[in-house]
């Protein structure tokens, strides 16, 4: 013991205050923690269900891990209907379906129409950024149409798709072309739907360009082309990349557009997920986790992609100004 | 011939003209700097030689060819950017390279001229190496070996030494210097440094709200300027202007100051119609005569610059008088002193369009 009553009191302040230190990541971690689980339960509950079978799905109180995991549940998506016969129980009241339509549909769709809104919106962010086409505020503008809620023009998309361009072709061209359930329809409004995305996460990639470089380029005898591709698309590459998943992502998961105008000849995941029924048993939980499974896999690895190619993209501030 | 003709260029950005009406002749082989203070259109009328801007009225000539409507890359012109504008993407070979293989040349080619330029300006050992891992004065010799590489006839420079820090600034000059006698091109440099203009120049413009002030050699612009704005831009410190007027004495005539008590005999450079008109006699510190007689005055503040001593004195006008004196002097803030000016070395400006009169 000291005889010095000031001595303790500053160290006291001292382990207080490192206390208080100490103690604010372990809340932070623990608050982060908490929401985690919030936000991962329902993947979860997803994924393990997708391995249960079917007296498991709806049992009280609920099997945190299938008691029997079995791959029914893929299989029975997997393998048409018809081939499975006789090794799937409860196979002869359900409808028969099978995941390899919609995965190709939406695989095709998502993959094209990403890839065309990607180069579009590649050129005319660059025609924004450089030219100033449109005027000086256009670059919000383009923004403003994302501001309409896809509901407002999924209806009367409907009535032009099924009603009147067709009636339109047949009285003036003599043949009926229909946009409805096709792979043209549902394409060219991803396209138009996820075009101001493109621009606007291009727009920003192309300004972090110094002008001054593709002076330098054509100073040096090179054309307008030759510079795109060997000064601009080199250095926007990561925000292409970065920008292509985005919208193949958005795409992937898009459903009330699909909804609106497709089905049954073309058929997207989500939309396959949401005709998932039986007569019999209600819905089927087991083979609908299986099908959700299987979209979220491609969703959370381009995600992690992103995330990697995100911090690179918008951080090639390499250019000494 | 690498020989440029500006005449009546004109560039207007919507009511603004940043270039008004430029008549130049730029001589084949000449250092010529552009110099004057920001948004003067020194580098607007780069930018229109270069073909980066198209001029709103006004031709280019390079050679004996209107060059207006050809584009940058047709007009066999180099350029050195003042962000430098390395392809960061590129190592530092396939910078210097690119221009090279733009006109498709032969790989076997491509790989001696970029060596070739590479040695010119020192920087062989950074070939393989990424421009962000380039040291600034690297920077720099990589941005003028991608220029040299193409030999241009003619070499055009926006403020090039401005991202380096003074000592590698002053290095740079006399390389830049040395280079233009190697490669005996035409060099047209931009610049709002009155330092790097004087030491570099054969000849100096300098520009001022769009319009050339004065066309000359170095020392010419130092001894004679032709505006005031020109006499104020160049020299440190900035030349004492001293407002006043021209009074008849005798035969002769004398300058008076506003205020104080400053005359100087003007004799020989005034017509019978300046006498009465608002002046300005200019004259530079290091013509400032201390001692021995003159106008008096209080010392305000001294700057010891180690080769001389400025002294900021207080004659009663509104600004202070600077006088360029012996290093060894022994004057201090708060002493009095008399000056007055070296007759010859005086410059005379109209106070109205700021000619020079004498």
């Amino acid at each position: 013991m000291t005889n010095d009553p000031s001595a303790p009191a500053p160290s006291r302040a001292r382990s207080a205050y490192s206390g208080r230190r100490a103690r604010a990541p372990i809340v932070r971690h623990a608050v982060l923690l908490a929401w985690s689980l919030i936000v991962l339960f329902p993947i979860y509950w997803m994924v393990m269900t997708s391995f249960k079978d079917s007296g498991e799905w709806v049992t009280w109180p609920p099997r945190w891990v299938p008691y029997e995991p079995t791959l029914l549940n893929y299989r029975q998506i997997f393998i048409p209907a018809d081939e499975a016969r006789g090794t799937l129980a409860r196979q002869a009241t359900e409808q028969a379906f099978s995941i390899w339509k919609a995965l190709g549909d939406s695989l095709l769709i998502c993959l094209v129409t990403s890839f065309i809104s990607l180069l579009l919106g590649t050129f005319l962010a660059y025609a924004i950024s450089r030219f100033q086409v449109g005027g000086k505020y256009f670059r919000y503008v383009i923004l403003t149409i994302r501001m309409v809620p896809p509901i407002v023009i999924a209806i009367p998309l409907l009535m032009y798709y099924a009603i009147m361009i067709p009636y339109a072709t047949e009285s003036v061209l003599g043949f009926r072309i229909s946009l409805f359930d096709t792979y043209v329809g549902i394409g060219a409004l991803y396209v138009a739907v996820t075009l101001p995305f493109v621009i606007w996460m291009m727009l920003s990639f192309i300004d972090e360009i110094p002008y001054t470089l593709e002076h330098a380029a054509r100073m040096m005898g090179a054309g307008r082309i030759y510079v795109l591709r060997k000064v601009v698309f080199p250095l926007v590459a990561s925000g292409m990349v970065v920008t292509f998943l985005f919208v193949f992502i958005l795409n992937w998961a898009e459903f009330l557009l699909a909804l609106t105008l497709t089905y049954p000849d073309v058929t997207t995941l989500p939309i396959l997920l949401n005709k998932f029924q039986s007569a019999s048993e209600g819905r089927l939980y087991g083979p609908q986790a299986a099908i959700g499974t299987i979209i979220t896999v491609p969703v959370v690895i381009l995600g992690i992609t992103i995330q990697k190619h995100l911090i690179k993209g918008f951080s090639f501030g390499m250019i000494r100004k | 011939m690498a020989r440029i003709v500006l005449r009546d260029l004109v560039k207007q950005f919507g009511a603004y003209k940043a270039v008004n009406g430029v008549n130049l002749d730029i001589r084949d082989g000449e250092f010529l700097i552009m110099v004057g203070p920001s948004g003067c259109g020194k580098t607007t009328t780069l930018n229109m030689i270069s073909g980066l801007e198209t001029p709103t009225s006004g031709d280019i000539l390079i050679g004996e060819t209107v060059v207006n409507d050809l584009d940058p890359g047709e007009r066999g012109l180099g350029m050195v950017f003042q962000d430098l504008a390395l392809f960061p993407h590129m190592t530092v070979f396939e910078n210097i390279a690119f221009g090279l293989r733009v006109k498709k040349v032969a790989e076997s080619e491509v790989q001696s001229r970029v060596r070739a330029a590479a040695e010119t300006v020192n920087i062989t050992k950074r070939l393989e190496t990424m421009p962000r891992q380039c040291s600034g004065g690297e920077s720099q010799r990589v941005a003028l070996a991608r220029t040299i590489v193409t030999n241009p006839r003619v070499f055009l420079m926006d403020e090039p030494l401005s991202s380096l820090d003074a000592k590698l600034r002053v290095d740079m000059r006399t390389e830049l210097k040395r280079l233009h006698e190697q490669l005996k091109a035409t060099f047209v440099y931009v610049t709002h440094d009155q330092a790097e203009a004087m030491t570099m120049a054969d000849r100096i413009v300098v520009m001022n709200g769009g319009r050339i002030e004065q066309v000359g050699a170095p020392l010419e612009i130092y001894r004679k300027p032709a505006t005031q704005f020109v006499a104020g831009f160049f020299g440190m410190p900035t030349m004492n202007f001293v407002p006043g007027t021209i009074e008849r004495n005798g035969s002769g005539a004398v300058f008076r100051a506003q205020v104080g008590d400053v005359t100087q005999p003007v004799d020989a450079v005034v017509t019978p119609e300046l006498i009465g008109k608002p002046v300005v006699l200019g004259v530079r510190a290091e013509h400032v005569v201390v001692g021995g007689g003159g106008t008096g005055a209080a010392v305000r503040l001294v700057e010891p610059l180690g080769d001389g001593t400025l002294v900021f004195c207080d004659y009663g006008a509104e600004s202070l008088l600077v006088a360029k004196v012996d290093a060894d002097s022994l004057l201090k803030s708060g002493d009095s002193l008399n000056f007055r000016f070296d007759p010859p070395r005086t410059h005379l400006f109209d106070a109205q369009r700021g000619v020079r009169l004498n």
